[in-house]
């Protein structure tokens, strides 16, 4: 304590001295401090990241080119080291660009862009490059051949971490076999403990990416590891969008806004967001005015037996205008507030201009601005009993709670408001204290228009509403007030004023707040998808066919949905049985914007919903009904956006974003119907074919006892087994030269079968069937339907001594007997 | 009744039809009466309760089904076989021997299997067990009384009095007591009594002479042989039968297959029930009349009661006055509750009184 007392007491020149060691950070130092924060927190773990950048670059770069992605991935012992070279044959880096590109941190072209793309920030590669350097004091060897050029370039390069700038050491032109591509060459101390992970991530990648063909070679690898592709199409092109209005933050608008060439609001929303047109604009607009200048209350004009006379009011203000002319003006815009059932100021001022505007052409009298402002106050007063300067008549004090205020016409119609407002329990003279109390509230506010925003309208109820509870002791509850405060609300004016210019917007956090504020009420349509290039459902499927060898796949896409103005879209796909190990729980795949996530599976938001979806429902066992179901699954789950929310800059783990975890539920559940219901099929077939297997064994025996105790020939009993199995049955008899095939279906469908009729002579005469010649044997083939429980009969001629084989095709085998 | 060969035939029959069915391309069936205590109906014409129109059907549909009739099939063949050699085995037998076939799936799983597939063949076939020469296990009654009777056994005829040359166990009738040919009799009315120990009380007093009664032991649930001899002196001798149990809900059941046909064999009552046999006690109004030592009716004493009220069978005026009562005082009586009143209260005041009161004597 006292060592601390004494350095401030004599610590006069203490800022100057941290000053001196304070200076700029560069941001490649920063992250050489902090490896982990991308990836590269062990040895292990920065070859997959590595990996897992570069080839992602290398996505991206053929994608964008429009080539199909053929990838070489290479990991060699160098001594300590590990030598890392990833190749693609995308469409190459100019000269100029190259160096930045790899060498420089946070340089990129993604980061600005809302495309879906597998890079975002411009960090991955160059952080990969810094490793290297790190790890190994070896530069990065990078060539680079693009399209159409004779030669590659070769460059050797490392970052300065104090500039964050590219330091070329080597810079030549050389031969490359590839027509067009990048070469990345990276030495790193590593290790290669996590190779699972590195071969997930490839594996992971090459399903996802079944366009892509991908190799790999590693020390541990006796050869390749080769993935084809499944498909030459390449994921739809992706279009830039512009950011949607629910999508910005105040600091992104401001910039916006400083940035845009636009003057108007209207012009700068239409230009600068997607989804907004001049009608969204409009709305935009008008919301802003709510939110900045506020509404204006509107009140009934005065009723007939009323003393409040606008028409007289009007004619007292007007001068000069000869009897008709003004006759004609006060009646007009007496009749028009009459026939409005509310008004408010701003209403006012546009009825007597329209009026004025009618009365001059009829009579060639002018009203003129001062005469219509006379008018509009005059008849502001009339109706609401307010002086024109915009004062109430007098200052109220609340605890002389004058009978004049009462006398204000403007309490019947609060009272009018309270009483709709609240319950039909509330007592009558609550209801008009609470119209006494807030009309005093709407006289005091300035200007006279009773201009309000919701916020201070909100405090303005809630202020009445504790006078009267303390004077009146009745209360007016969280659910009153918001309703009276909904009733004045409502019925409150959008006033006319103008929006300011946008560049006193962007001068002006608050009114820049504001604008936020509206941009975020009004209701705009989601942003459009082409931003986004979902696998599709088909392709989900096809790559999970590639590498997983399963008895069934299902998959679903679900429809874009929005997050915070990004959209997204969700996929999921299931792989089920075949070579999938049973044991323990589900193969969970990760994958974002077409990107594997191989760490962090316990952090991320996918394996939250797939935890919580009751998997037993779906015929997966699921122990204690939550968690990870087990079984010989794999479930994958894609979400493509144009920002995916990542809990951390490694991009490891979805963040749990509700929208998102809503879609990643619904897509995962829809694949699960498919898999559910091919569970039950395979489950009823199995016990048909368990079924099938008893009875084939009993009812043989049961038949040959029979025929035992009775002395008989044993019976033939295919007709009552496929009877007893629901089953179709085809059965040949022959006689005279007839061959009959009789098909019946014991089933409760209808089915529609194929049958072929192999015959070593040629047949004549064949029931509805072709007859095909086949090199001396004959293909007669038929495709009845055979209604439930009915049967048909197929027929053709022959020689006696020709020989058959029959195949039968559109039933399952379980549910088929032959018998020929 | 029916002959070895009848019998023979009959089961022969059946397996004809299964093999019809096969060769029809038809799925083989077994239509029976459902046989369940809501399907039994009084025959007003026998006076007995046999089963009603409600059928079920043993399908080789489904797998159970396909079993049963398989070890149908097998159950067949044996039992032509032991008619052919003129054999007779036990239904425990019959059980056992299913082990030894050479499939599995014919075996039986427990000998309430077997013994139900038997009734059902019964049923099928028309003809009873007996002359499948099928035994239950236990054995039927024994007589003790002024009768005389022929037996046919297999180390041949014997006539016996079943007073004068027997013991003091009595004569224990055979598994199939058509064997027996009454030759003469001295009998007034046959008492047929639930417990042995009131059965050797009665022969102790000396009842059977004192009243020219023949005592039929029944040995607790009547054996059917049991109930065969009863409806045969019945009828053939005609005298009146009085059954005398326990006063609780089990005995009623006792008398009840006596009188009027058990559920399970309810396609025999024409040839096993006696409708005129009457219930001497113990009534639950003796056991207050009598002031009968007693204990309180359990809750599955009190579920049988019910189930009794509603059973077809005991729906008489006479049954329901007495089962509420029961069921109202809550108590049941053993026979050898007589004994509180002295050993010989039963043969002295008891009976004479309640038989008096029966019109039996």
């Amino acid at each position: 304590m006292t060592s601390f007392q004494s350095t401030i007491a004599d610590g006069e020149g203490i800022a100057e001295e941290l000053a001196e060691g304070q200076r700029e950070i560069s941001i490649a130092e920063f992250f050489e401090k902090n490896k982990h924060m991308l990836g590269f927190d062990s040895g292990a773990r920065g070859l997959v990241t590595a990996v897992k950048e570069a080839v992602d670059n290398a996505l991206d770069a053929t994608e964008e080119a429009g080539v199909l992605p053929d990838i070489y991935i290479e990991i060699e012992e160098v001594g300590d080291y590990y030598r890392l070279v990833i190749e693609d044959n995308g469409p190459g880096i100019t000269r100029e660009q190259l160096p930045k590109v790899f060498g420089k941190l946070l340089y990129g072209s993604r980061f600005h862009a809302r495309e879906q793309s597998r890079g975002q920030q411009g960090i991955g590669i160059s952080a990969a490059v810094l490793y290297s350097q790190l790890t190994s004091g070896q530069p990065a060897k990078i060539t680079s051949r693009p399209k159409g050029q004779s030669r590659a370039q070769y460059f050797e390069l490392i970052i300065d971490t104090d500039t964050n700038e590219p330091e070329i050491k080597a810079d030549e032109e050389t031969t490359w076999d590839r027509p067009h591509g990048t070469r990345i060459e990276l030495e790193m101390e590593a290790n290669m403990r996590a190779r699972q992970q590195l071969h997930d991530y490839v594996k992971h990648t090459a399903v996802v990416n079944p366009h892509a063909r991908i190799e790999l070679r590693e020390p541990g690898l006796d050869e390749p590891m080769k993935f084809e592709r499944a498909t030459d199409e390449l994921p739809a092109e992706t279009e830039e969008i512009r950011p949607h209005p629910h999508g910005v933050e105040l600091g992104a608008l401001i910039k916006m806004l400083e940035a845009t060439e636009s003057y108007s609001v209207s012009g700068f929303l239409q230009g600068e967001f997607t989804r907004v047109g001049k009608k969204t604009a409009d709305s935009v607009i008008d919301n802003f005015r709510d939110v900045h200048y506020g509404r204006e209350l509107s009140w009934t004009p005065p009723r007939a037996h009323d003393d409040r006379d606008v028409a007289a009011a009007v004619t007292e203000a007007v001068a000069n205008k000869g009897k008709a002319a003004t006759s004609a003006f006060a009646e007009g815009v007496a009749e028009t507030v009459a026939g409005n059932d509310r008004t408010s100021r701003a209403e006012l001022a546009t009825i007597v201009g329209n009026v004025a505007e009618t009365v001059e052409g009829d009579t060639a009298k002018t009203f003129g601005g001062t005469v219509r402002e006379n008018a509009v106050d005059a008849a502001w007063r009339a109706i609401t009993g307010v002086d024109a300067d915009g004062d109430a008549d007098e200052e109220t004090d609340e605890s002389a709670a004058g009978d004049e205020d009462a006398d204000s016409p403007l309490v019947a119609d609060a009272y009018a408001l309270v009483d709709e407002a609240t319950s039909t329990r509330k007592d009558d003279a609550a209801v008009q204290a609470m119209a006494d109390a807030l009309t005093r509230r709407f006289l005091n506010l300035d200007g006279g228009a009773f201009r309000i925003t919701r916020d201070d309208l909100e405090r303005l109820v809630a202020d009445a509403a504790n006078f009267v509870a303390e004077q009146h002791d009745a209360t007016f509850g969280e659910t009153a007030r918001e309703n009276v405060v909904e009733a004045f609300w409502s019925r409150a004016r959008t006033v006319p004023d103008d929006p300011p210019k946008v560049r006193d917007i962007a001068g002006d956090r608050d009114t820049s707040a504001d604008l936020l504020a509206a941009m975020r009420t009004t209701d705009i349509l989601a942003p459009p998808t082409d931003c986004l290039a979902p696998i599709t459902a088909e392709l989900v499927e096809a790559g999970l066919r590639k590498e997983y060898e399963a008895d069934f796949y299902a998959a679903a896409t679900r429809d874009a949905e929005v997050h915070g103005g990004d959209p997204f879209i969700v996929e999921a796909g299931i792989a089920y049985g075949g070579s999938i190990p049973a044991e323990g729980s589900v193969e969970l795949l990760r994958f974002a914007n077409r990107v594997p996530l191989v760490y962090q599976r316990g952090a991320c938001a996918t394996t939250d919903v797939i935890k919580q979806i009751g998997w037993r429902n779906y015929g997966l066992d699921q122990p204690g009904g939550s968690g990870l179901p087990n079984g010989p699954a794999v479930i994958s789950i894609h979400v493509a956006s144009t920002n995916v929310p990542f809990t951390s800059e490694s991009k490891d783990a979805l963040a749990n974003v509700p929208a998102i975890e809503d879609e990643i539920e619904l897509a995962v559940r829809e694949a699960a119907r498919e898999l559910k219901s091919y569970l039950n099929k395979r489950r009823s077939m199995q016990q048909r074919r368990e079924k099938q297997d008893v009875l084939g064994k009993i009812l043989p025996e049961m038949a040959d006892k029979v025929s035992e105790v009775t002395g008989r020939s044993r019976p033939d009993i295919d007709g009552a087994l496929a009877r007893i199995m629901n089953n179709v049955s085809v059965e040949r008899e022959v006689s005279d030269g007839i061959v009959t095939l009789v098909v019946e279906n014991h089933s409760d469908v209808n089915e529609q079968l194929e049958i072929t009729d192999i015959v070593s002579a040629e047949p004549t005469d064949p029931s509805d069937g072709t007859v095909v010649d086949m090199d001396g044997e004959w293909f007669v083939q038929w495709k009845p339907e055979v209604p439930s429980g009915d049967e048909r009969e197929l027929t053709y001629a022959v020689d006696d001594d020709a020989e058959f084989e029959v195949s039968v095709g559109g039933v399952e085998t379980e549910k088929l007997t032959v018998n020929t | 009744m029916t002959t070895e060969s009848d019998a023979r035939d009959e089961l022969i029959d059946l397996a004809a039809d299964f093999y019809d069915q096969f060769a029809g391309g038809s799925i083989p069936e077994m239509t029976l009466p459902t046989r369940t205590k809501s399907n039994i109906e009084y025959d007003a014409e026998s006076g007995v309760w046999t089963y009603g129109d409600r059928t079920s059907t043993r399908s080789a549909n489904s797998v159970r089904g396909a079993r049963k009739l398989l070890k149908a099939a097998y159950t067949i063949e044996f039992l032509a076989n032991q008619l052919d050699e003129g054999r007779s085995s036990t239904l425990r037998e019959l059980y056992y021997l299913s082990e030894s076939w050479d499939n599995d799936e014919a075996q039986f799983s427990s000998q309430d299997e077997s013994n139900d597939l038997v009734e059902d063949l019964e049923i099928v076939t028309g003809v009873t067990r007996e002359d499948f020469h099928m035994r239950p296990e236990e054995s039927g009654a024994t007589l003790m009384g002024p009768l005389e009777i022929r037996e046919q056994t297999r180390r041949g005829e014997r006539e016996i009095h079943c007073q004068k040359d027997v013991g003091e166990g009595g004569y224990q009738i055979p598994n199939n007591p058509d064997m027996i040919e009454f030759l003469d009799d001295d009998i007034d009315f046959a008492l047929a009594v639930e417990t042995g120990g009131m059965r050797d009380r009665l022969v102790e007093n000396g009842f059977d002479e004192a009243y020219d009664c023949l005592v039929i032991h029944l040995k607790g649930q009547p054996a059917r042989a049991t109930r065969r001899i009863t409806k045969r002196v019945h009828d053939e001798l005609d005298v009146p039968i009085a059954v005398f149990a326990d006063g609780d809900p089990w005995s009623y059941r006792i008398y009840g297959s006596v009188a009027y046909g058990s559920i399970k064999s309810a396609h025999l009552s024409k040839y096993l029930a006696t409708p005129e046999a009457e219930f001497v006690g113990i009534q639950p109004e003796d056991i207050v009349e009598y002031d009968l030592p007693a204990d309180p009716l359990s809750d599955s004493d009190v579920n049988a009661l019910e189930s009794e009220l509603e059973d077809p069978r005991f729906q008489t005026d006479y049954w329901e006055e007495q089962i509420e009562l029961q069921l109202d005082i809550g108590k049941k009586s053993e026979q050898q509750s007589l004994a509180s009143r002295g050993l010989d209260f039963v043969t002295d005041t008891y009976l004479p009184e309640r038989l008096g009161e029966m019109g039996v004597i």
